[in-house]
């Protein structure tokens, strides 16, 4: 037993960005003089829950994660069904759940248990994965948490479950003609998306992605200040607490899912590339993981937490960049946010698991 | 694993346009946004949300939007805020100190302006124009300023504008309006009402400024759009005349057309002024409170109407019963014995006694002994419940702000019958609702909805929503009763206590009431009342003057002022 081995890279480099996140947050928020200006130290109190729980998920054996998905898959739903009844929410959508003053996002909970009860599904069929027939349940577990979310209205967050599904369906070995099949009926089922579901703010996100000038006051300013305070950093950026774009709350979310203009202003491309290398060397362990992991189930869970910080990293920072509409997803451990800190870190957890148990082999 | 292999690839080609992105905006673009980044030079500048339009029934403007010069400042390019509010104040005559306040005031976004003043007149902008090298961030915006046509005239009735209050925010947000604090909206009167529908929608300009705040350069535009217009039923002359006529009287008069409910004209004194209402907010006689739909009187000897029209139906007197008034009654209540008087002659200042009338007399001269023996045969059951049946105690529903329902109380609360008779006791009518009674005796028992608005159309002129009248109800009354009424109501203004209100060539129908403020034996005030309707064979108008401290005398004057303005326009010019 005492051959476990954490793998120590993986851990030193999440905790190395949720302090990072730590920093950029109090940069933001140093500016602002309203009940803002304790986000970084609320942050911190995350972050120790956060790390917490992670070691407390190494040391839950993995297998209980297995046997406890589908109760806890059906549990997310109800929280779920809950925030659309009696939500809290802001700017026209409710995603939080409150209780004893805690915010509380169950989207962000639903997103990890969905990976968990779809790598135990296709884990559970096996080799069955190649007949379709067996696949129309797995539609269904990631159809409805994905329609309960977009109905918040988190585009975002459910848009994640998509790449997420698909990557562990992939791993588990779906038929490329299925795939192919599954890609195409998705783009041709966007338009009634774009009429039915979409809420008018979500549309005009969309097409003011397209002209970020079709809507001057709403969120094409919200893009173009982004890229301001991006391409105004240069090389070497503006320095710590110098960003002069962020300082001044241009843009409402600046600590939550615009954290990246933040450290693009003041740290420049350097620090920009420096992020980007940390996160190809987290997801890279991440993947090592995932490779050397035997037994279906781990590797299933291994790939899906992958693909999904992966899809949050590209989606962002695109996001930030004005390469993609804005969407709301947070950047996984620098983004501000309880809930969402807490589930990246506790899926850390997991995959440190995983990679504990494959050591022993 | 060759799947996950795949996979991973994927993954690490996803970060090359991350880095393609990073370079194209850091390294490339780097001048261009450094450039916009020092000089924080992107200014939003929200522009006026043009409201529709109010005509009245006529097509004449009411109320219309007319361009003006506002005052606005961006917080964020204040260089030197008590320098500029130095120079400002003794010309745009706000205080120094209140100008610094404004500019102090927090905002969400310190890049987006702000209102300093609106609607300068020619020396201000000059002024403004002129020291505009010391007065970095601040500037002068063409915007739009809403004309009320009528001014003091129709202020209840239209309401006027004013900032969203923090209440109201989150009540029109709830209801998913499109608003954000500082937007003005409709307070009181129709703007109120049809604030969402007279809205327009939000433009802006997104700017790139220079130094001083001033616009270089226009990076997006977007139009905005004006609301929908409105028509109402209010007639502008009636409206004008009503206002005139009742002068410097504190009351109300609302004029409504019989055959349909629709208001023809509706003022409530004191007035305030809708372009300023700010010297009026601590005006001792309550000028924002329309007294029309909001303020509920005794009705006095207007309910005399309902005693003889409930005593007939009854049965407890047919039109030829005499009944003797001595100029006062006693009664029997309970253990004591009340003395109950006749009303007091001005001239003489004793209580009139009429001496043996039947009720064709006894409802021009408003005989107070004559109704209360009447009452008592009645019941205060029976008379309660028949003005229940003409609407009272209930709104009458008319699309303005806050109107009062009036009490009918239970008859166990109520006074008694002798107080009921003549409309005393703890009845309360708003003025809305006497001339909703009046109108359902002149048009023979159809209780009409009161309604302003007429119609809304688009900013294109085509029609979006007409209101059809409404019947809220009817009500049987016998033609013999309704007929025997009538006459009493004629003979009211021919020789009765209405004389005042008479106009030749016009067949005239009314009653007084003269309401007790308390009692009046502490010589105390009386409210004063006049209801009617014009011409007697054809009623086309109904009309109801009331004044709060006044007599019923002056109010038929007052009435038949109104009336003679509405039949013979010509004469007056």
């Amino acid at each position: 037993m005492n051959k476990k081995k954490i793998d120590w890279l993986l851990l030193l480099i999440t905790i190395l960005l949720v302090l990072l996140g730590i920093v950029l947050i109090y940069s933001a928020s140093c500016g602002i003089k309203t009940e803002l200006s304790n986000l970084a130290s609320r942050q911190t109190v995350w972050m120790a829950i956060g790390i917490f729980l992670l070691f407390l998920f190494i040391a839950l054996p993995y297998r209980n994660l297995r046997k406890a998905s589908y109760p806890l898959y059906l549990f997310s739903l109800l929280l779920l069904l809950l925030v659309l009844l009696i939500g809290k929410g802001r700017a026209g959508s409710s995603r939080w759940l409150t209780f004893g003053g805690f915010y509380f996002q169950p989207s962000e909970f639903a997103k990890l248990i969905f990976i968990l009860v779809a790598a135990r599904y296709l884990a559970d069929i096996g080799k069955k994965v190649k007949r379709f027939f067996f696949l129309i349940p797995y539609f269904l577990l990631v159809g409805i948490p994905f329609l309960l979310i977009l109905k918040q209205p988190n585009l975002g967050t459910a848009l994640v479950l998509l790449p997420i599904s698909l990557g562990i369906l992939w791993t588990a070995g779906i038929r490329k003609k299925h795939l192919t099949f599954l890609i195409a009926i998705g783009f041709l089922s966007s338009p009634i998306l774009w009429f039915t579901v979409l809420k008018d703010y979500q549309r005009a996100r969309l097409l003011v992605f397209i002209n970020p000038n079709a809507d001057p006051l709403g969120s094409g300013y919200n893009v173009i200040q982004s890229k301001i305070a991006i391409g105004s950093g240069g090389l070497f950026g503006k320095g710590f607490l110098r960003g002069t774009q962020s300082h001044l709350a241009f843009l409402p979310e600046y600590h939550t899912d615009f954290i990246f203009c933040v450290l693009a202003e003041e740290w420049g491309f350097i620090g920009g590339i420096v992020l980007l290398f940390l996160y190809s060397l987290f997801l890279k362990s991440l993947i090592r993981i995932a490779t050397s992991t035997s037994e279906p189930f781990a590797r299933l869970v291994a790939t899906g937490i992958t693909v999904m910080f992966a899809s949050h990293i590209f989606i962002n920072i695109g996001m930030t960049l004005g390469m993609l509409p804005v969407a709301g997803l947070p950047l996984p451990f620098l983004s501000y946010g309880g809930s969402s800190l807490l589930i990246f870190l506790i899926a850390v957890g997991i995959v440190l698991n995983i990679k504990k148990k494959e050591t022993m082999f | 694993m060759d799947r996950i292999r795949g996979l991973s690839h994927l993954i690490y080609l996803s970060f090359i346009p991350l880095f393609c992105g990073l370079i194209y905006t850091q390294l490339f673009r780097y001048y261009r946004y450094q450039r916009l980044s020092d000089l924080n030079s992107i200014r939003i500048i929200g522009l006026d949300i043009p409201r529709g339009t109010i005509f009245d029934r006529n097509g004449r403007v009411l109320v219309k939007d007319r361009p003006c010069f506002n005052l606005y400042f961006v917080p964020f390019d204040l260089k030197n805020p008590q320098k500029a509010s130095s120079i400002l104040a003794p010309v745009i005559n706000i205080p120094q100190e209140k100008i610094e306040s404004v500019f102090r005031k927090d905002c969400p976004n310190p890049f987006e302006q702000q209102s300093l003043k609106r609607d300068l007149n020619e020396r201000e902008v000059a002024f403004v124009e002129e020291k505009g090298e010391q007065l970095s961030g601040i500037f002068i915006q063409v915007g739009l300023k809403r004309d009320y046509k009528l001014g003091k005239k129709a202020a209840h009735l239209l309401g006027y504008l004013g900032e969203v209050s923090p209440e109201e925010l989150q009540k029109k947000k709830l209801k998913g309006e499109r608003i954000k604090a500082g937007d003005l909206v409709g307070k009181e009167g129709v703007e109120k009402v049809f604030d969402p529908l007279l809205k327009g929608k939000r433009g802006g300009i997104r700017a790139e400024t220079d130094a001083r705040g001033h616009k270089v350069r226009i990076l997006g535009k977007k139009e905005s759009s004006p609301g929908n217009s409105i028509i109402l039923t209010i007639d502008r002359s009636i409206q004008e005349s009503s206002a005139e006529n009742l002068g410097g009287y504190r009351g109300s008069v609302v004029v409504m057309d019989p055959r349909n409910g629709e208001i023809l004209a509706l003022v409530s004194k004191p007035s305030f002024d809708p372009d300023d209402i700010d010297p009026y907010l601590f005006h001792p006689g309550r000028p924002f409170f329309n007294r029309a739909i909001k303020g509920c009187y005794p009705p006095g000897s207007i309910y005399k109407i309902i005693t003889e029209l409930s005593a007939l139906k009854k049965g407890v007197i047919t039109p030829t019963d005499k009944l003797e008034c001595k100029g006062e009654l006693e009664v029997q209540e309970g253990k004591r014995i009340r003395l109950f008087h006749c009303w007091v002659d001005r001239e003489t200042e004793e209580y009139k006694q009429h001496g043996w009338i039947d009720i064709n007399t006894a409802l021009p001269q408003s005989c107070n002994i004559f109704f209360g023996q009447v009452g008592l045969m009645v019941g205060a059951r029976g008379l309660l419940s028949y003005g229940k049946r003409f609407g009272l105690g209930s709104p009458t529903g008319i699309d303005l702000p806050g109107e009062k329902a009036g009490s009918i109380p239970p008859p166990r609360l109520s006074g008694g019958a002798l107080n009921l008779s003549i409309g005393q006791g703890a009845l309360l009518v708003t003025p809305i609702q006497l001339v909703s009674l009046i109108a359902t005796i002149a048009n023979g028992g159809n209780i009409w909805q009161p309604e302003v608005i007429k119609e809304i159309v688009d900013p294109l002129g085509n029609e979006i929503l007409s209101f059809a009248p409404h019947l809220r109800g009817s009500i049987f009354i016998p033609e013999e009763d309704l007929s025997l009424l009538k006459e009493g109501l004629y003979n009211v203004v021919e020789q009765g206590t209405g004389r005042n209100s008479k106009v030749t060539g016009l067949s005239i129908s009314g009653k007084t009431g003269t309401a007790q403020i308390a009692k009046a034996e502490l010589e105390l005030p009386t409210h004063g009342a006049f209801i009617c309707y014009a011409p007697r064979e054809n009623p086309i108008i109904s009309l109801c003057v009331f004044l709060d401290t006044a007599s019923s005398a002056e109010a038929a004057l007052i009435a038949g002022r109104i009336l003679k303005d509405i039949f013979f326009p010509e004469e007056n010019e």
